[in-house]
């Protein structure tokens, strides 16, 4: 229980908590005291005026800024007095003095903070006779955010958010006096994966994203809660749409989840979901490639062919981008109509499911807040998970000691207390010298015997062994008052491994060698193959040797995505028969003989499990593309025409299926997922224990040698389908580079800028680095120019004659 | 490579020094940017940029310094800076005649820099010399108790002379008329002493 003070507002004793900032404790018993510059999410400065309040002192009562002033016991302010009002027009008249009144062309007017308490709180006309300030409108600060600088109030939100929340201190105020405005530096663009906050943020018209500009009128648009399918965080969002289009994705402020932050990826990919490249009907290769079919001669068709194969003759890739009804729905299809255990959501990019669904002591991503160490052995957060990256920042601000493992410089290096650095391959030696305190290694040894201590383990590239984080995660359970949380990063995987979408997993957390669980669900579904079934990595094997004949590609893109894309490639090229649940034509999908089109994020509803194991609700917000379907909705119909009612047509009866069947999921009802009864989701278990707790222990890895081995890490804006699709950030892309330690450029002999090749396939230009260690390579996964090239830790790479 | 590396030996030096007076670096950005202006002859893009990485901050933070801050000059100055006073005491005592004598014998409009790039002439905020009113700083280096004819006369002197370095002393002697107390310079230790970092800086007499 905090402390309380008592204070008085407005002739009204109230109890508040202590050591909050008047303007808050106001709030917190209903006194709204107006406001620019104060955000709650950010540190206070004092600079608008527009909270000005009378407090007594020993003076009498005297004009003070309430978002600067910390509450103290027996304080008596008044909010509602001449002289406030007085200070309040004062203000309005003052921040008008310069802003345009441009509202009727203004994105902002309707949902303006300046509009509205100038409304309210405002004198009603303007002294001002003298010419306003004028500048050239608008002026781009990013590739995302535009800046109307004479609508500024220079509140200074924009500026916090960019240095303290993001760390990227680009846009500050230039000049002085009435000359003050916010700006860049010349070429050096607001950069960041985190300025459309900004745009959220501004009080005023002033910041703008490119992509809603002029789109919309705040009073016309839809509003839908969901939750952001970008990574697994899974941020909380308002998707804003007008029209039946999706317009605009905020933030919404779910204090365990994000806080109201979002990366630029989270806020502006969804223009994805309406690229004129879906596939709006289904496509059946014919002769001359693909050709329209009906839904109904496609669907017979995939069930005349999946039912005449035996069924471990099939295998199931994908479901992390679905919710958790489709998800299930899909391990069921496959389990107990097709009769195979072959399913993984992962594409051999990932970690050992019971691993990352199941670990034990699990942390949750408010646990940061408390934590006094903080361990980052895995990929990039900022790159690959930004919004725990900002979690992480903040927890650092706050006083957490940060240690962070890597094979090359990450976001959170300029903020951690140590960082340790290995060559790509070699994790494993660093990580048993560092765990044993070995010399050079002590100060970060010591920082992790301060608990509580939560690990952040992952694979760093798909180039790691994914054993390497489970040896970390043994190291950090190793630790006293230790809770761990595994980083995998694609959309809703952790709800695909929950409903058993793995081949040693089944739903609610169980191990396909649980019998006694196994016959409970054999019970529910009728037939249940025993058993753990292969990995994607075994299936693409054995489709490539003819082991196995038929593939089901659920929004999967092994081509891209596996560590081995020439194996994916060969093995969708030697299937017999390959079914794409997809919204696009893809690298993979191209080898299907049947594409059925799949709604996606915005046209589903359902639920989703993020990396903490919090279930949320998904909400669609606009109807499915052309003739797109729901996995549930589809499988459903196909399971019919094969004889077995999956009673997954509907998504309420699957959810409450789901409770029933998958023990993690026991007792989760409706009630605890709409966001209108908490708005913060549940984590699972919800009650009880889960049947499978995976609790790791130290394991040795080998150490891959060569002369260069190969960091191949994710970032953020790839050349993914989805990023490909959402112009917004298409051009953002990553473009490919080889960076290089300079003592290993000048062995080859490179120089900056030269060109070099990797496997003799693969040309890119050098970027010197004396962060990369020596004998590493770092070479950005999925970006234009290294699609296709293979994950393995060891690579030859060479200079190319005639280079720059 | 650090930026700074390509600027003149004794700069690097005093950079260094100026890095090392203060417990946050980023404290070091002010004189700093005056040492990477005698780099460049002013506040260039370049120079902000090699600040920015001398203190570790980004060039947009050390923008914002320099662009608050009038005495660090964005645009190319004459040889001679011109600031003539005119806030409350030399606004009293005539001191916008001095400036509308200065732009007379310049050929040069406040605000601006002369086309042969001998003079610049601008209208100054205070500079603590109210007791010698009006006053004049060439170079920052201050005259006081002038006259629009004496103004014209120190023009001339600088224009026909051409002085490598000016020296407040010497311009006083010869243009200048009552002088404020002064004795702010001469305490070495307390709030009124030089701040530590524009020691390395150096002084106007050292560099004749």
């Amino acid at each position: 229980m905090p402390d309380t003070v008592s204070i008085n507002i407005n002739g009204v004793a109230h109890d508040v908590e202590a050591g909050q900032r008047l303007i808050v404790a106001a709030e917190s018993v209903g006194e709204v005291i107006p406001r620019f510059c104060h955000h709650d999410k950010l540190e206070p400065v004092g600079k608008c005026r527009m909270c000005l309040v009378e407090v007594e002192g020993p003076r009498g009562k005297v004009l003070m800024p309430s978002c600067t002033l910390l509450v103290s016991d027996g304080m008596v302010v008044d909010t509602e007095s001449a002289v406030v009002k007085k200070a309040q027009e004062g203000v309005l008249e003052f921040l008008l003095i310069n802003h345009p009144l441009d509202c009727p062309i203004c994105d902002k007017g309707g949902e303006c903070p300046l509009q509205d308490q100038t409304m309210q709180w405002g004198p009603g006309e303007s002294r001002f006779v003298e010419a306003k300030r004028n500048f050239e409108k608008p002026i781009p600060v990013s590739d995302v955010v535009l800046l109307d600088r004479e609508r500024c109030v220079l509140c200074d939100r924009c500026v916090r958010a960019a240095d303290d929340i993001a760390g990227d201190p680009l846009l500050t105020f230039i000049d002085r006096g009435n000359h003050v405005q916010i700006q860049t530096f010349p070429n050096e663009p607001f950069s960041s994966y985190f300025s459309g906050n900004t745009v959220q943020l501004c009080p005023v018209g002033a910041l703008t994203s490119v992509d809603y500009r002029f789109k919309a009128r705040p009073w016309d648009l839809g509003h839908t809660r969901s939750v952001s399918f970008v990574d697994t965080v899974h941020s909380s969002v308002d998707a804003q749409t007008s029209r039946g289009k999706l317009v605009r994705v905020y933030g919404i402020e779910n204090d365990r989840v994000n806080e109201g932050w979002l990366s630029d990826k989270d806020r502006f990919i969804f223009s994805a979901v309406h690229s004129p490249d879906r596939v709006t009907a289904p496509l059946v290769r014919g002769d001359d490639g693909f050709e329209e079919a009906s839904w109904s001669d496609a669907m017979a068709l995939v069930a005349s062919r999946l039912g005449g194969y035996l069924g471990g003759e099939v295998g199931a890739i994908g479901g992390a981008n679905n919710t958790n009804e489709e998800a299930y729905t899909l391990a069921k299809f496959m389990r107990s109509v097709v009769g195979s255990s072959n399913l993984d959501a992962q594409l051999g990019d990932g970690l050992n499911p019971h691993l990352a669904a199941t670990v034990t002591p699990r942390a949750t991503i408010d646990d940061l807040d408390r934590a006094a160490t903080i361990f980052v052995w895995g990929p990039d957060l900022k790159e690959t998970l930004p919004v725990l990256y900002l979690r992480v920042r903040k927890a650092v601000r706050n006083g957490a000691t940060l240690v962070v493992a890597s094979p090359a410089g990450t976001g959170l290096d300029a903020i951690a207390a140590h960082v340790v650095r290995y060559r790509a391959g070699s994790g494993s030696d660093v990580l048993r010298k560092f765990a044993s305190g070995d010399k050079g290694y002590e100060g970060a040894r010591e920082a992790l015997d301060a608990g509580p201590v939560v690990g952040l383990v992952g694979r760093s590239s798909l180039a790691e062994d994914p054993m390497m984080a489970e040896a970390a995660a043994g190291v950090v359970r190793s630790l006293p008052d230790s809770k761990l949380l595994t980083l995998l990063t694609r959309a809703n995987i952790y709800g695909a491994l929950d409903m058993g979408l793995a081949p040693n997993l089944l739903p609610g957390r169980v191990s396909t060698a649980d019998d006694e669980h196994a016959e409970m669900l054999e019970d529910a579904w009728g037939h249940l193959p025993r058993g753990t079934g292969r990995s994607t990595t075994q299936m693409l094997e054995d489709l490539a040797s003819g082991a196995m004949r038929a593939m089901v590609l659920v929004g999967a893109d092994p081509v891209r995505d596996c560590p081995d894309p020439g194996l994916a490639q060969r093995a969708l090229e030697a299937a017999e028969f390959v079914v794409a649940f997809d919204a696009f034509v893809t690298d993979s999908s191209i080898h299907a003989d049947v594409i059925l089109p799949a709604a996606v994020w915005g046209e589903v509803s359902g639920t989703a499990t993020n990396l903490e194991g919090r279930v949320q609700e998904v909400n669609a917000s606009v109807r499915p593309a052309g003739q797109a379907r729901s996995l549930n909705a589809a499988l459903d119909d196909i399971a019919h025409l094969m004889g077995v009612d999956l009673r997954a047509a509907k998504v309420a009866d699957v959810t409450r299926e789901i409770a029933a069947v998958a023990p993690a999921y026991a007792g989760i009802t409706p009630d605890h997922l709409t966001f209108e009864s908490d708005g913060d989701g549940v984590i699972v278990p919800l009650e009880g224990e889960q049947p499978l707790k995976f609790i790791p222990v130290e394991v040795s890895v080998p150490v891959v040698t060569s002369r260069l081995t190969l960091h191949f890490p994710d970032a953020l804006y790839d050349d993914g389908v989805w990023n490909r699709n959402a112009p917004t950030i298409a051009g953002l892309a990553r473009q490919a580079e080889a960076r290089l330690h300079p003592r290993d450029a000048s062995m080859l002999p490179v120089h900056e800028g030269d060109i070099v090749s990797i496997e003799e396939r693969f040309v890119m230009p050098v970027t010197l680095d004396d962060t990369v260690p020596v004998g590493s390579i770092v070479v950005p996964r999925n970006v234009v120019g290294t699609k296709g090239l293979t994950a393995s830790t060891s690579v030859k790479v060479e200079a190319v004659e005639g280079g720059a | 490579m650090t930026a700074a590396a390509n600027w003149e030996a004794g700069r690097r030096e005093r950079a260094k020094t100026m890095l090392g007076a203060y417990p946050d670096r980023r404290s070091a950005i002010m004189p700093l940017l005056y040492l990477a202006s005698l780099e460049y002859g002013h506040v260039t893009e370049q120079a902000m940029t090699d600040v920015a990485e001398l203190v570790g901050v980004t060039p947009a933070q050390v923008q914002s310094v320099a662009s608050f801050y009038t005495m660090f000059k964005r645009e190319e100055v004459g040889k001679y800076l011109v600031s003539v006073c005119t806030s409350i005491s030399c606004h009293l005592l005539g001191g916008d005649a001095v400036i509308d004598a200065v732009e007379d014998a310049t050929g040069v409009e406040r605000g601006r820099t002369g086309d042969d790039g001998t003079f610049s002439v601008e209208r100054a905020e205070c500079i603590g010399a109210c007791g010698g009113a009006p006053a004049v700083q060439v170079n920052y280096e201050t005259v006081e108790g002038l006259t629009p004819d004496k103004a014209k006369a120190l023009v001339k002197w600088l224009a026909d002379s051409q002085p490598e370095v000016v020296l407040a002393d010497e311009m006083q002697q010869l243009f200048g008329g009552v002088r404020s107390f002064d004795w702010g310079p001469l305490e070495s230790e307390g709030p009124v002493a030089a701040v530590p970092a524009f020691g390395p800086f150096g002084s106007a007499k050292e560099g004749r």
